[in-house]
C-alpha cells in the first residue's frame, strides 16, 4: 500500500511537471527561438555631416550625397547694410560618393578662399548593440588647397606653393548612448605650412559634437574644436556650432549658428578669426541642404 | 487492486503525454508592406518572421523583428527603423491570437479566420485576418493578406512627408511550417 502511494505521488509530480512545461505561451517559447545575431547600431547621426565638421557615418554602397552648404554673415559697422545677416556668403559645392557600406569619397569647392578640397572616409568599426563597452570608430582624411587670400581668415600672402596645402587626419569615435543621445569625439591632426614661420606646422586638435533626438526627425547638434597648439602670428579661437538637423525623407536640412566661415577642415579647425558671439562679423548662420540619391537598385 | 491501480495510472501517465501539445514552427516566415500612394511606393520585405501554432487549440503567435525589414533604399531602411517604428524602443511586432474552427487534421486548402492582438510599438490592436492555409503532409501552408492603418499605431508622420506614406499599409504574410522539436 505504501508503495503504491510513492507511485501515485510520483506520477502526478510527473503530470504536474508536464502540463507546466507546456504552460509557456507561445509568445515566450518565439523570444527563445531567435537566433543570436551581432546587430548593429543603426544612425548615431542623421547625416555623415554633424553641423560644422564629419560625423562617424557613412552611407550604405551606392549612394550619391549632393551638398549644398552655406554660411552667411554680416559685416562688421556696414551701417548701410540692407540685408538681414547676408551682407557676404560663401557656398559649398560638395559630391560624396559610397563605393562601399564602409568606404566613402569625397570632394567640393568652396566661393570663399576659392578652396578645393577632397576626402576619404573609412568606418573602421561599428557600434554592436546592447553591448557597453562598443563604440564607432571612422578614419577620415582630407586634404585641400586654396587659391585666394581673404582679409577674415589670412595668415599671409600664398606665393609658396606649400602654403597653400593642407592635410586633415581625424579619428572620429562615437557612441550612440541611448537613441536619443550621441557623442562624438575627434583627435585631430593638421598639416600646414602657413607663411609666418613663428606658427606650427603640426597643428593637434580635439573635437567634441553630439546630438540629442528632440523628435523623431528633428535633432540638436553641437560641436566644438579645442586646439593644443594654436597659430601664433594671429589670434584664434575654438570653432563652435550649435544647429538644429531636420531631415526629410532623402534631404538633410542643417541650420546652424557658428563662429566658422569656412566649411573646410583645416581652416575651421585651426584658422577660426572670431569668437563665438552675435555680433556683426562674428555671428555666421550656417544652411546646408544635403541631398541623398540611391543609385544602386 | 494493485494491479488495476498501477494500470490506471500508466494509462493517466501514457495520456499525460500523448496529450503533450504538438506544435509547428517556422522560422524563416516571410511577412512585407507595401505603401502605394500617388507621389511614391515604398516597399520592405522580412524574411526572418517566427512564428508557431499549437495545433491541439489552434492558438498562433508570430514575432518579428522590425529591423530585419529590408527597403530597396538603404536610406529609408534607417528613416523606418529610427524615425517612424523607433525600433531602438520597441524593437519587436508581435501577434497573438487564435485561428477560428481550424480543424488540423484536414489535408488540402481551406480558408479560415485567425482573431488576435497585433503589437507595434507597445499599442496592441485586435484585428481578425481571413487566411488560406494549406495542409500537406506535415507541413502547413498559412498565408494571407491585411491592412494596417498607419495612425492606429502612434507612428509620427511629419507634415511635409504625408502625402508619400500611404494611410493604410497593405501587408502580406506565408509562413510554412514544419513540426516543431524542441
Amino acid at each position: 500500500m505504501k508503495n503504491n502511494l510513492v507511485t501515485t505521488l510520483s506520477v502526478l509530480v510527473l503530470l504536474l511537471l508536464s502540463q507546466n512545461a507546456s504552460s509557456q505561451s507561445l509568445l515566450e517559447t518565439l523570444d527563445k527561438e531567435y537566433p543570436t545575431i551581432t546587430e548593429y547600431e543603426l544612425a548615431t547621426f542623421k547625416g555623415t555631416h554633424l553641423a560644422i565638421g564629419q560625423s562617424i557615418e557613412n552611407r550604405r554602397k551606392g549612394t550619391l550625397q549632393f551638398m549644398n552648404m552655406n554660411r552667411f554673415w554680416n559685416l562688421p559697422d556696414n551701417t548701410n547694410s540692407q540685408s538681414f545677416i547676408a551682407d557676404r556668403w560663401n557656398a559649398r559645392l560638395g559630391l560624396e560618393y559610397s563605393i562601399t557600406d564602409r568606404f566613402t569619397v569625397g570632394g567640393g569647392w568652396n566661393s570663399f578662399e576659392k578652396i578645393s578640397d577632397s576626402y576619404l572616409k573609412y568606418n573602421l568599426i561599428r557600434q554592436i548593440k546592447h553591448s557597453k563597452k562598443s563604440l564607432s570608430v571612422t578614419l577620415f582624411q582630407h586634404a585641400s588647397y586654396i587659391q585666394k587670400n581673404s582679409s577674415l581668415n589670412s595668415t599671409g600672402n600664398l606665393d609658396d606653393v606649400n602654403t597653400r596645402l593642407a592635410y586633415t587626419s581625424q579619428i572620429l569615435i562615437a557612441r550612440k548612448f541611448t537613441p536619443e543621445i550621441s557623442i562624438q569625439v575627434t583627435p585631430t591632426f593638421v598639416r600646414k605650412v602657413t607663411p609666418s614661420s613663428i606658427n606650427p606646422n603640426n597643428i593637434f586638435a580635439l573635437g567634441f559634437g553630439g546630438r540629442y533626438r528632440i523628435k523623431p526627425h528633428v535633432s540638436i547638434v553641437s560641436e566644438y574644436y579645442y586646439v593644443a597648439n594654436p597659430l601664433e602670428s594671429v589670434e584664434t579661437f575654438g570653432a563652435f556650432a550649435l544647429g538644429v538637423n531636420w531631415d526629410v525623407r532623402f534631404l538633410l536640412l542643417q541650420f546652424q549658428m557658428t563662429n566658422a566661415v569656412s566649411m573646410v577642415e583645416d581652416r575651421f579647425i585651426t584658422q577660426t578669426r572670431r569668437n563665438f558671439n552675435s555680433n556683426d562679423g562674428n555671428f555666421f548662420f550656417g544652411f546646408n541642404a544635403i541631398f541623398t540619391i540611391h543609385t544602386k537598385k | 487492486m494493485n494491479k488495476i491501480t498501477s494500470l490506471l495510472l500508466l494509462l493517466i501517465l501514457f495520456t499525460s503525454f500523448t496529450t503533450k501539445p504538438s506544435k509547428i514552427i517556422t522560422r524563416q516566415g516571410q511577412v512585407s508592406f507595401f505603401s502605394y500612394t500617388t507621389v511614391e511606393n515604398i516597399e520592405a520585405k522580412n524574411n526572418q518572421v517566427l512564428s508557431i501554432v499549437n495545433l491541439e487549440n489552434n492558438e498562433i503567435a508570430i514575432s518579428m523583428l522590425m529591423n530585419a525589414f529590408v527597403f530597396k533604399k538603404a536610406l529609408m531602411h534607417e528613416h523606418f527603423n529610427e524615425s517612424y517604428i523607433e525600433s531602438d524602443l520597441y524593437p519587436k511586432a508581435t501577434f497573438e491570437g487564435k485561428i477560428i474552427d481550424f480543424d488540423p487534421t484536414f489535408k488540402g486548402d481551406q480558408t479560415k479566420i485567425i482573431k488576435g492582438k497585433l503589437s507595434i510599438r507597445n499599442i496592441t490592436k485586435n484585428i481578425s485576418i481571413k487566411t488560406n492555409i494549406t495542409h500537406k503532409e506535415d507541413v502547413f501552408l498559412i498565408s494571407g493578406k491585411f491592412d494596417i492603418v498607419v495612425q492606429d499605431f502612434k507612428i509620427n508622420i511629419p507634415p511635409i512627408v504625408a502625402p508619400n506614406i500611404a494611410k493604410t499599409i497593405a501587408t502580406e504574410f506565408r509562413f510554412e511550417y514544419q513540426p516543431y522539436e524542441k
